[in-house]
């Protein structure tokens, strides 16, 4: 590994991150294709649709784990908004929509990063619930279970656009920052821009890991 | 293809139950042992092998005596059909002649259908995980026959034929009632491929909803959130490739940026 490269993941947090990304990927191709008509034909390549729904309900249940840890380990750093320094992020959008001479500095993770991570923790709650109980809806009164299936639907509706906004500036729109997760060593000058409070305070407190 | 519905003429029904019985055999749905629940109604609702059943029910005839009302019950075969809007697999579909059937080989017993029929009527059966119910006889009918139950009905309560023939004949014979008779099925759903000529008001028949309707949440879910999320998913691909060609990525790279300057000394 090259010299003064910073830690920002430890294993952990990456296997949390790849346990609930791979259980989400799948959730979201296999539920595509149980809601659109058009995409049964994902059913194809696992032997039916109905093999495709049993998928489905598995890795529901993968997902079920990794969301209680990613809440667990991410609460601290990425739940909980700073005024007004988060405001004056999101007034001018971090700088990722039109350009900005100084964009407020954030500390591990900026307000998008945190509105992502609300979307998630409270989605990730109602999908499983709804989730659980369409799995065994006999179990439910009626009028119960009619409107689990909206919520589950309304779950893709948000989950989705902060998954896919997510990847992006996660690769190519943020270049440098899929090693974050992957190896979870990224360069100085990344996490100069990425997380600058984070890094000050890391630096100051002598808890930087840097590669030699 | 004209419309093809089935009339149930309650004023005419014996309760003898010959419909039921007819199911069965032309469906090949061999009963299970049954219960005796103290009531000629056996068993006690649809099941995965009854697709229709008479409904015995005792109410006051307001003179002291008690009336007794048969209702032969099965799938209504609504023009909107909420199980058909839910089905994920296209099991449940529109037949030319409106009635709605059952693909039994792609039902993925999903079950939400059982929640979204406003009938009750889509049945769970556990040992073959499907759900099944009443095709007016499909296979029959397609064949220039009636369905089964009709065929077997002794007092002629039950007919059927092409839809603007049958409503002449319900509606007249409300009209011949008179009373509180009227005629169920045609005002709503965009009209059933079932309906009855009901000799009482509709509010006093049990598990016979007075305005049946396509759930508020079926609604919600598949003509509102559905096209939606589609929106929502093709609006942020399309944006985020929008946001790299134009903006462009994020400059990650280099010390000498302001931002590092001014956070690191």
């Amino acid at each position: 590994m090259k010299k003064g490269m910073i830690k920002v993941s430890d294993g952990f947090e990456r296997i949390v991150h790849w346990s609930m990304a791979i259980s989400c990927l799948i959730l979201m191709i296999t539920g595509l294709g149980m809601m659109f008509h058009s995409f049964n034909f994902l059913g194809i390549p696992v032997g039916g649709l109905k093999n495709l729904k049993l998928i489905h309900n598995f890795s529901g249940l993968a997902f079920i784990p990794s969301l209680f840890f990613a809440i667990l380990i991410w609460w601290k750093e990425a739940g909980i908004f700073k005024f007004p320094e988060d405001l004056e992020w999101i007034m001018v959008a971090g700088g990722y929509l039109w350009h900005v001479d100084k964009v407020p500095e954030t500390g591990k993770y900026n307000p998008g990063q945190k509105a992502f991570f609300w979307a998630v923790a409270f989605f990730g709650v109602v999908m499983s619930v709804t989730g659980l109980i369409m799995w065994f809806p006999l179990s439910f009164p009626v009028e119960l279970v009619r409107w689990m299936y909206p919520l589950h639907a309304l779950g893709f509706f948000v989950l989705f656009p902060f998954f896919f906004v997510h990847l992006y500036l996660g690769t190519v729109g943020v270049p440098g920052s899929v090693s974050a997760i992957l190896t979870g060593w990224v360069t100085r000058s990344w996490a100069k821009k990425q997380c600058p409070k984070w890094l000050k305070e890391m630096e100051e407190s002598g808890k930087l890991e840097i590669s030699e | 293809m004209s419309e093809k519905i089935k009339l149930c003429d309650l004023s005419k029904c014996t309760g003898c139950r010959g419909c039921q019985l007819a199911c069965k055999q032309w469906n090949q749905l061999p009963a299970k042992q049954t219960v005796n629940t103290g009531t000629y109604q056996n068993p006690p609702d649809l099941q995965p092998n009854t697709w229709n059943i008479i409904r015995f029910q005792e109410i006051s005839d307001g003179n002291g005596g008690v009336d007794w009302l048969f209702r032969h019950d099965a799938c209504m075969h609504c023009t909107d059909a909420a199980c058909v809007k839910v089905c994920p697999s296209g099991a449940l579909h529109y037949t030319k002649y409106g009635t709605v059937a059952l693909d039994s080989g792609k039902c993925i017993g999903c079950k939400e259908c059982v929640f979204a029929c406003p009938f009750e009527v889509p049945k769970y059966d556990p040992e073959t995980d499907k759900i099944l119910k009443c095709d007016m006889c499909y296979s029959r009918i397609d064949n220039d026959m009636e369905p089964a139950c009709v065929k077997a009905c002794p007092t002629g309560a039950l007919m059927f034929g092409d839809k603007t023939e049958i409503l002449k004949v319900a509606y007249e014979r409300a009209r011949e009632l008179g009373g509180d008779a009227s005629v169920y099925g045609d005002k709503f759903v965009d009209g059933t491929h079932m309906v009855y000529v009901l000799p009482e008001k509709a509010g006093i028949y049990d598990k016979l909803p007075e305005k049946p309707r396509v759930p508020l949440s079926v609604i919600a879910w598949k003509d509102w959130l559905k096209p939606l999320s589609l929106l929502a998913a093709g609006g942020v691909i399309a944006g985020s490739f929008l946001h790299y060609i134009t903006h462009g990525p994020k400059d990650t790279s280099g010390d000498g940026d302001q931002v590092s300057k001014e956070g690191g000394e």
